[in-house]
Parts: structure tokens; C-alpha cells; sequence
């Protein structure tokens, strides 16, 4: 307890640009969350809406592709991608990768993160949004039919922002488990938070001053706890601002998240 | 076809090793998981405020951390800071402390979901707190909390793979795949059998599940 608590063994955190230097490997950890929560979100609800679908055909084989990416584990498929996805299409990511993202994200080798991460969770979300979908009761989508709406305007008028309402405590409590899985791609050795802490621990230290690792590795822990914390107080506050706004109490979707992250208001 | 199937045969002890070495770390990690997480969930439902803060503070310190984290942190953490902790040690205690976060939440839910007439009733038959807990709320609370164990199993048997994955580096099955990988440069082969025997685990556990609730159910 006293080597956890010696001052001597902070003094890192002050020296030199050691603090920023963790602070900027975790932004790099945030922004792989956040592009990759953008694209399984758009790909996770195309994957939902052919799940439905009335043909029997597309919605088995999306059935079959949605549990095979939700079953296998995530640093397989980044430790797969990462020696066999082509050459060509690592090319093709570096040249299209907008200029405004720090160099780290434009390698190739975050192409295979990036996608390992977008397949695991689209295929989670898919599934978080055909619950919310198909919790509605069935006479909407129908009152909506005799209505003379089409399919397309009864999915985006009525069936989706109901349903797509249902699914925000689990969609948060997803994107905390996908902020932490972003440091399962420092084995692939992308240049994030966990590597920058090893940095710190090892002999080109800045600054004079070695960090040992326990207490790095403490301070990185620390971030992403205040982080998710955060993210599960926004989900709270969602739930409660939509409780009061509607004068109803929505029955939120849960448990088809890869882990709980978000705690039911009981 | 074959060529697929060659791999296997021809690399059987390390496939074979790695999928035991997995189960036992599975296997380790649950038990941890499941004792540590009732415990933390008594806490949560205790009768003292500071109580159910302390078991509060556990689940969302494990609950937020990444398991990458704490795994490095329990073995070469530990180990830079004078602690000698074996391989097996961190590796089962990260992930089945990590793990007791999320048991610990659950069951906590199962105990909320039994309803308060029931306590009422029994403790007005002049059953006392301890056997209206043992006898009425725990049974109920167990069965209604099968599913979302199962789905917390899944997702640790998943998890597992990182164990081998990190610092650690357990010879577990996704290690001893990425071995014969470097080994054979057969690299489509050796990650679809690490994938099917993760499939493997994780379709024997959901048939346990499955079974264990239709055991238990209850109809109401």
C-alpha cells in the first residue's frame, strides 16, 4: 500500500508531458470508439431492417451472419484482419482517410482494427435494434398500414422512433464496451493509450523521471472509468428527460447487449 | 478441403492444449465470478448505506476498466512493483473479478425482480428475514437470473482469449492458433479452427443454460 500511495512513485504524472502524453493516446482510443460506434450503427441498423424482412432467404442468412460476428471473439477477428486483410485494401483505406485524423488513424493496420471492431459491433447492434423493433405492439406497424402508409414511410414514422427509442440504454451500455475493447487493438500495435503507458515505463522515458507501471496503468484505468461513467449518466438522464417528456414510461431493451454496461433504473 | 482438415490432424496437441488451457481459464474465472459477484450483490442489497456503497464502488470500477488493463496491471504491474504473481493467478483473477462485476448487477436485478408482496406475505406467515432471503426471495431471484448468467458466460468465454492475447500470453487457443499460424503460415486454417472452438465453448454453454432453465422454470 505505501509503494501505491509514495508520492515518489506520482511524480511522472507532473514531470515533463507524461500526463498529456497518456491524454493523447486516450483521445486516440476515444476516436477509434466513436468512428467505429458512427459506421456499426449505420451498418447495424441495415442489418436489423434485412433481418426482418419477409423474405425468409435474406433474413436467415442475416440471422446466420449476425451470430457468427457476434460469437466469435473480438481479438480474433482484429488479430485475424491484421495479417490477412489485403494489401490493396489497407492502400485504399490510407488514401481515403480524411486528412483531419491524427496520423495514427490513417495507417492501414487501423483499417483491420477499425473493421474488426464495425463487423463485431454491428452485428450487436443489429440485434439490440430488432429487439427494440420488436417490442412494439404489432397493431402500430398495422394501424400504420390501414392508414395507406408504405413500408418506407411506416418504418421511418412510426415503427423506427419508437423502437429506436427503446434501444438507447443499450446502445450506450454497448458503447462503453466498445471504449474499452479500443485497447484491445494496442496488440496490434497501434499507437494508443496502452502503448503509451508502456512508453512511459520503459527506457526512452521523458523527463528524467521512469513511471513505474502499476500506477500507469492505474491513471489509464482511472480515465476510462470516469469516461463510461459519464456515458452511463447520459444514459440515465436520456431515460429520464424521455419519461418526463412523453408522460410514459418506455420499456427499454436489454440483455441483447454484449455485456450489460448500463445499469437498469429499478 | 482436406487441406483444412490437414491442419488440424497435423497440429491436434497444440489446438487440443490451447482449447483445455482455455477451458480451465473458463472455467477458473466462473467460479471466481459467480462467488465474488453474490458476494458483491449481498453488499449491494445490504441494510447499511456504506455497504451498498463499497459493493456500488466494486462494480463500477470493474464494470468501466478495460479487461486489457486490469490484466496487464494484476501480472507485470504487479510484478514491476515487487508482487510475484503467477500466469495463472492474474489470468484467472482478472477475468473472473471482471467478470463478478456484471454477476454481481444481475443478480441483483433477479433479487429486485421477486415482488414485495411475496416478502410481505412470508414475513407475515412469521417466517424471519434470513429464511424469507433463503427460502423465498433466492429461489426465485436465482431462476429469474439464468439468462442473462448465460449471456455473462458467453461473453466471458469470449474474454477469455484476451487473456492469451496480452501480456500474460497463457498458451490458451487463440495463442496456440496464432502458433501453428506463424508456425505453418496456413493462416485462413488456423483462425477458423480457433473460431470454431471458441463456437465450440460457447454453444455448450448456451445448451447449459438453456437446460438449466427449463429445469428450474417455473410456471407461472
Amino acid at each position: 500500500m505505501g509503494y501505491l500511495v509514495d508520492p515518489d512513485n506520482w511524480e511522472w504524472l507532473i514531470t515533463a508531458r507524461n500526463a498529456r502524453f497518456i491524454l493523447e493516446g486516450f483521445l486516440v482510443n476515444v476516436q477509434i470508439a466513436l468512428i467505429a460506434m458512427v459506421f456499426s450503427l449505420i451498418l447495424g441498423l441495415g442489418l436489423a431492417l434485412l433481418r426482418l424482412s419477409r423474405a425468409r432467404a435474406v433474413s436467415t442468412a442475416t440471422g446466420l451472419w449476425i451470430d457468427l460476428w457476434r460469437n466469435l471473439p473480438l481479438i480474433l477477428v482484429i488479430l485475424y484482419l491484421a495479417i490477412a486483410l489485403p494489401e490493396p485494401w489497407r492502400d485504399a483505406y490510407e488514401s481515403a482517410a480524411p486528412g483531419f485524423l491524427p496520423d495514427v488513424l490513417q495507417t492501414g493496420r487501423v483499417f483491420a482494427a477499425l473493421l474488426a471492431l464495425v463487423l463485431y459491433n454491428s452485428a450487436v447492434l443489429a440485434e439490440i435494434m430488432r429487439a427494440g423493433i420488436q417490442s412494439l405492439d404489432r397493431g402500430q406497424g398495422e394501424a400504420a398500414a390501414a392508414l395507406g402508409m408504405s413500408y418506407a414511410q411506416r418504418m421511418r414514422l412510426v415503427i423506427l422512433p419508437q423502437g429506436l427509442r427503446r434501444m438507447v440504454p443499450a446502445t450506450i451500455s454497448q458503447l462503453i464496451t466498445l471504449n474499452k475493447d479500443t485497447t484491445l487493438v494496442s496488440i496490434i500495435g497501434i499507437q494508443e493509450v496502452m502503448r503509451h503507458g508502456r512508453i512511459l515505463t520503459g527506457n526512452n522515458f521523458f523527463g528524467g523521471v521512469q513511471a513505474p507501471l502499476l500506477q500507469v496503468l492505474i491513471f489509464i484505468g482511472a480515465l476510462f472509468i470516469v469516461v463510461n461513467l459519464l456515458l452511463s449518466r447520459l444514459s440515465r438522464r436520456l431515460e429520464i428527460r424521455e419519461r418526463e417528456r412523453t408522460g410514459t414510461t418506455p420499456e427499454p431493451v436489454s440483455g441483447v447487449e454484449d455485456q450489460l454496461a448500463v445499469a437498469r433504473v429499478d | 478441403m482436406s487441406a483444412l482438415f490437414d491442419v488440424l490432424t497435423e497440429n491436434i496437441d497444440e489446438f487440443g492444449g490451447g482449447l483445455w488451457v482455455t477451458l480451465r481459464l473458463v472455467g477458473g474465472a466462473f467460479v471466481i465470478a459467480i462467488v465474488v459477484g453474490t458476494f458483491v450483490a449481498a453488499l449491494r442489497i445490504a441494510p447499511s448505506a456504506w455497504l451498498r456503497r463499497l459493493g456500488g464502488i466494486y462494480v463500477e470500477t470493474f464494470r468501466n476498466i478495460p479487461l486489457l488493463v486490469l490484466l496487464t496491471l494484476s501480472y507485470a504491474g504487479l510484478r514491476r512493483a515487487g508482487v510475484e504473481i503467477g500466469t495463472w493467478t492474474a489470468g484467472i483473477a482478472s477475468l473472473g473479478l471482471y467478470t463478478a462485476a456484471y454477476v454481481a448487477e444481475v443478480l441483483r436485478s433477479g433479487v429486485f425482480a421477486v415482488s414485495k408482496g411475496q416478502i410481505e406475505a412470508s414475513l407475515s406467515l412469521g417466517f424471519s428475514y434470513a429464511q424469507t432471503l433463503r427460502r423465498i426471495v433466492l429461489p426465485q431471484a436465482f431462476r429469474t437470473v439464468i439468462p442473462p448468467l448465460g449471456s455473462i458466460t458467453i461473453a466471458m468465454i469470449k474474454n477469455s482469449a484476451i487473456v492469451g492475447a496480452s501480456i500474460i500470453a497463457l498458451g490458451d487457443l487463440l495463442k496456440n492458433a496464432r502458433i501453428v499460424q506463424s508456425d505453418t503460415f496456413k493462416t485462413e486454417e488456423s483462425f477458423i479452427w480457433a473460431a470454431a472452438g471458441y463456437l465450440l465453448l460457447t454453444v455448450a454453454a448456451t445448451i447449459a443454460f438453456r437446460f438449466l432453465e427449463r429445469r428450474l422454470a417455473i410456471s407461472r
